[in-house]
């Protein structure tokens, strides 16, 4: 097996460790922009069309909204402890681990499928060219506050669809991958995942609880 | 504390707030509402941070990262919103 050692620069591996940290946590720090200025933006017109907004966020699932916190909360429990197996050298455990966040985030994406397709139903989804039928007052910007909904929602799920990737490739390269190599991996994974739930967590008081 | 169980306690407490920011939300508190939801929100995310992504043993370079993000958070927040 090749070492993971590559460069003098990671002489010892522990700097390898060290730098594959860092980098997630600058590539954590572009991403929170990415979700800032989408937060922002819907932070902005909140504060301008309050009382649409109000209106239409009163459409949105509550109940479904909270399994789906759940559901992202347990995911990076499991992930966690993921984390901690892999540190001890729990191998089998920590590949358990992985294989439940997976999981879990699948039954988050299947959820928010669920509620993607009630609102499509009720013509609640101004986007892919479906019709917007809203009886509610300042169907105008109703509309925008479903824009946004979907917008960030999106983008969010399509964050997380690439970790359930991420997390499928680390599990089939699993048998074949030395013990450092794991170890970075499923920090790197981790740390990915986690901020993917701290985006989440932002985003469900923000469209869900504080407009009603 | 085995990590273990400090790993529990934190998802026994996140949903612990989850339960809270959800109850809060049918009480009429005005704009404190959203302050609530927001603060609660911070609480989450600085557990997570700390306790399941290891911030605060993760070095001086990790910090400065999130530090880094956060100012420019701040200004592109608090430009935006003055004035508002």
């Amino acid at each position: 097996m090749k070492s993971p050692m590559t460069s003098i620069a990671f002489d010892p591996p522990a700097r390898e460790t060290a730098a594959a940290s860092f980098a997630m946590w600058v590539f954590i720090g572009s991403e929170a922009m990415l979700f800032g200025a989408i937060l922002l933006v819907f932070m902005f017109a909140r504060l301008s069309y309050g009382d649409a907004f109000a209106g239409a966020a009163k459409h949105l699932s509550l109940p479904l909204g909270t399994a789906n916190t759940v559901v992202l909360i347990t995911s990076s429990f499991a992930m966690a402890l993921a984390h901690m197996y892999t540190a001890a050298r729990r191998w089998r455990a920590a590949g358990r681990a992985l294989a439940a966040t997976a999981l879990l985030g699948v039954v988050f994406l299947a959820i928010k499928a669920t509620e993607y397709a009630r609102e499509f139903g009720e013509g609640l989804a101004p986007v892919l060219g479906a019709p917007f039928i809203y009886k509610g007052p300042d169907p105008v910007h109703a509309e925008f506050f479903f824009g946004l909904y979907f917008a960030m929602t999106s983008l969010h799920a399509l964050h997380l669809i690439c970790g359930v990737i991420v997390i499928g490739g680390i599990l089939a390269l699993w048998p074949r991958t030395i013990e450092a190599s794991r170890f970075r991996r499923v920090q790197a994974i981790g740390l990915y995942w986690h901020f993917v739930d701290i985006v989440w967590v932002f985003l469900f008081p923000v469209l869900y609880l504080i407009n009603r | 504390m085995s990590e273990f169980r400090k790993l529990t306690l934190a998802y026994v407490g996140l949903l612990a707030l989850l339960a809270l920011t959800v109850g809060s939300s049918f009480l009429a508190l005005g704009a404190f509402n959203s302050a609530l939801n927001l603060t609660i929100a911070a609480a989450k995310a600085a557990v997570i941070a700390i306790l399941f992504m290891h911030l605060a043993s993760a070095g001086v370079l990790p910090c400065l990262a999130v530090a880094a993000a956060g100012l420019w958070l701040m200004i592109l927040f608090g430009l935006t919103l003055i004035g508002q």
